[in-house]
């Protein structure tokens, strides 16, 4: 189908194109993206790479403060997630729809307008400057989605599975351990794999929250490094900082990309 | 019973997250609290909301946020929905298209909002050399206030666009393919199939897509932050990144946090609005369906 195969064509140039054009500019030198078509002595360099890399803190360290948030926020999000979703799943069915229009609202709020009072919170509490701190707004923002898509995982499951275990005298620990944890994995999977973007990428509450240069996350540096002039951007280290910054997140797509768009579709279908 | 109990942590999170700030921003909003105070909160009988009323910016702001929600998100439904129309069928590289549509989506924000700051530079961006070029003159895509509220709504639309298709093609993959076959039995056209079985049975879908967008597009700020800081003359300024500098540029809790509740007040009214104008939709053409 010539249709089809020009929609691909033009989606992969649609997706790709902004971060190929990064890719080139990362490699080039100052001078080549001044002048590009003029002949010039040196026009490849890693000189951004280097810059980037060597920086203090440097570069790596903030992919790691991503990744250390990231994965407390999603083992804390899934702690509470799970029991919750699994006591919503058996509940009434009113009082389940209930809090189930209330986790829907609170999905749809623009969390952003939620970061001054997560802002004194913190202060309060001396949570700033702290990764793992971040776990606790993270975790949070994503119990709606979490319990939504764990609460409909639970309900799939037929009833007798459990009534059965449990009249082998399986606790209900047991019974978490071997049988509902093992059948609802794929969407523990999905779950997990959503909050970890979500932590991942979250911008507002990293930018007040944190302040230490050593402690800030990916999306916080990223727009350190912008400064606040529109027009003195080193715009060839930066576009190697988003070429590493892009890299891991490319990979995780590429290979969860499965359990990412079941999750999302199965919060479509049935949220 | 011990079971509802499960849930409480899960809840305490939320009403900590959730509910907390938004008691805490009506109570801040009757009160000055601002660098002139020292920090502390003193009643000043709904002075913020006064200001609030009469502040000519923040009405511009919200201006700006739902002209920049309502053109982005229609943009990115309506472009979504053509693309998944046309990826309906079976294909054979699935695993790069999902891919490749997700990478935009899952990357931070801010990582391609830099991006685009070099992409639409003026005047060494490739977008500007391009038009340059043609035209004869730079287009100023980030420096002009009339044209860079566009560019961020393409930053939007670029994010989002694939991820859209991506969510409306998994809708039209539960819709059974016999009953397209008895519609052409019947001899309804591409076009009837299309407004009688497709957008009805995909209306849930489109309609969680749109709230959803909707509701993101509304408190947009790391994008607009970044990749404009809400100029070139504050043309670019939205609700929240207007919050944010009252808070942390000029140090007004109680005016950020007014506009921050009076902003939840004005939204919500208007997602009820959106979601009742959908059921009546969805009721008609549930309707026109049954006919």
């Amino acid at each position: 189908m010539k249709a089809t195969r020009f929609v691909i064509i033009s989606l992969l140039i649609w997706s790709l194109g902004p971060l190929a054009w990064q890719l080139y500019t990362s490699f080039c030198t100052d001078q080549a993206l001044v002048t590009p078509f003029a002949s010039l002595d040196q026009r490849w360099t890693l000189a951004h790479y280097q810059s980037v890399l060597l920086s203090n803190p440097p570069f790596i360290r903030y992919l790691l403060n991503s990744l250390f948030a990231g994965a407390i926020s999603t083992i804390l999000t899934l702690l509470l997630a799970i029991p919750a979703s699994y006591s919503l799943s058996k509940l009434g069915k009113r009082s389940a729809l209930i809090i189930k229009c209330v986790l829907i609202g609170c999905a749809l709020f623009p969390y952003v307008l939620l970061f001054l009072a997560l802002l004194e919170i913190a202060r309060y509490l001396q949570l700033g400057n702290n990764l793992i701190a971040l776990a606790i707004p993270y975790a949070a923002l994503s119990q709606p989605l979490a319990v939504l898509l764990l609460t409909n995982a639970f309900s799939d499951l037929p009833p007798e599975l459990e009534d059965a275990a449990r009249v082998e005298g399986l606790s209900i620990l047991e019974r978490f351990r071997w049988i509902l944890l093992p059948l609802i994995s794929p969407a523990i999977a999905s779950t997990a794999i959503l909050v970890f973007l979500f932590s991942w990428n979250e911008y507002p509450i990293a930018l007040t929250w944190i302040s230490d240069s050593d402690q800030l996350t990916l999306p916080v540096a990223m727009a350190r490094i912008a400064g606040s002039s529109i027009h003195s951007v080193p715009y060839g280290p930066y576009a190697a900082a988003t070429v590493i910054g892009s890299i891991p997140l490319i990979v995780l797509v590429m290979v969860f990309q499965k359990p990412i768009v079941s999750g999302l579709t199965t919060g479509a279908v049935k949220g | 019973m011990p079971l509802t109990l499960l849930l409480l942590p899960s809840l305490i999170f939320l009403i900590a997250v959730f509910a907390l700030p938004l008691i805490r921003y009506v109570w801040l909003s009757f009160h000055a609290d601002s660098v002139m105070t020292g920090l502390l909160a003193i009643p000043n009988q709904g002075a913020n909301w006064q200001r609030f009323i009469h502040d000519s910016r923040y009405w511009q702001d919200l201006f700006q946020t739902l002209r920049f929600a309502f053109v982005s998100v229609t943009a990115e439904v309506v472009l979504g929905f053509i693309i998944a129309l046309i990826l309906n069928q079976p294909l054979r590289k699935r695993a790069l298209i999902r891919s490749s549509s997700l990478i935009p989506w899952a990357l931070p924000t801010t990582v391609m909002a830099l991006g685009w700051r070099w992409i639409f530079n003026t005047p060494y961006g490739p977008i500007d050399r391009l038009i340059q070029s043609g035209l004869g003159r730079p287009l100023n895509a980030l420096g002009e206030p009339s044209i860079a509220w566009i560019t961020t709504v393409y930053a939007d639309i670029w994010k989002t666009t694939p991820f859209v298709a991506l969510i409306l093609l998994a809708g039209l993959q539960t819709i059974p393919s016999d009953l397209y076959e008895a519609a052409k039995l019947e001899g309804a056209g591409p076009w009837i199939c299309l407004r009688r079985i497709t957008v009805p049975l995909l209306l849930p879908y489109l309609g969680l897509a749109l709230m959803f967008r909707l509701a993101q597009a509304f408190g947009v700020f790391d994008l607009v932050q970044v990749m404009t800081g809400g100029g070139p003359a504050s043309s670019t300024e939205s609700i929240a990144l207007y919050a944010y500098w009252n808070a942390l540029r000029f140090l007004d809790f109680g005016y950020s946090a007014t506009i921050m509740i009076g902003s939840f007040v004005i939204l919500s009214s208007l997602i009820v609005i959106a979601w009742v104008v959908i059921s009546l939709a969805r009721n008609r053409s549930a309707g026109a369906f049954a006919k």
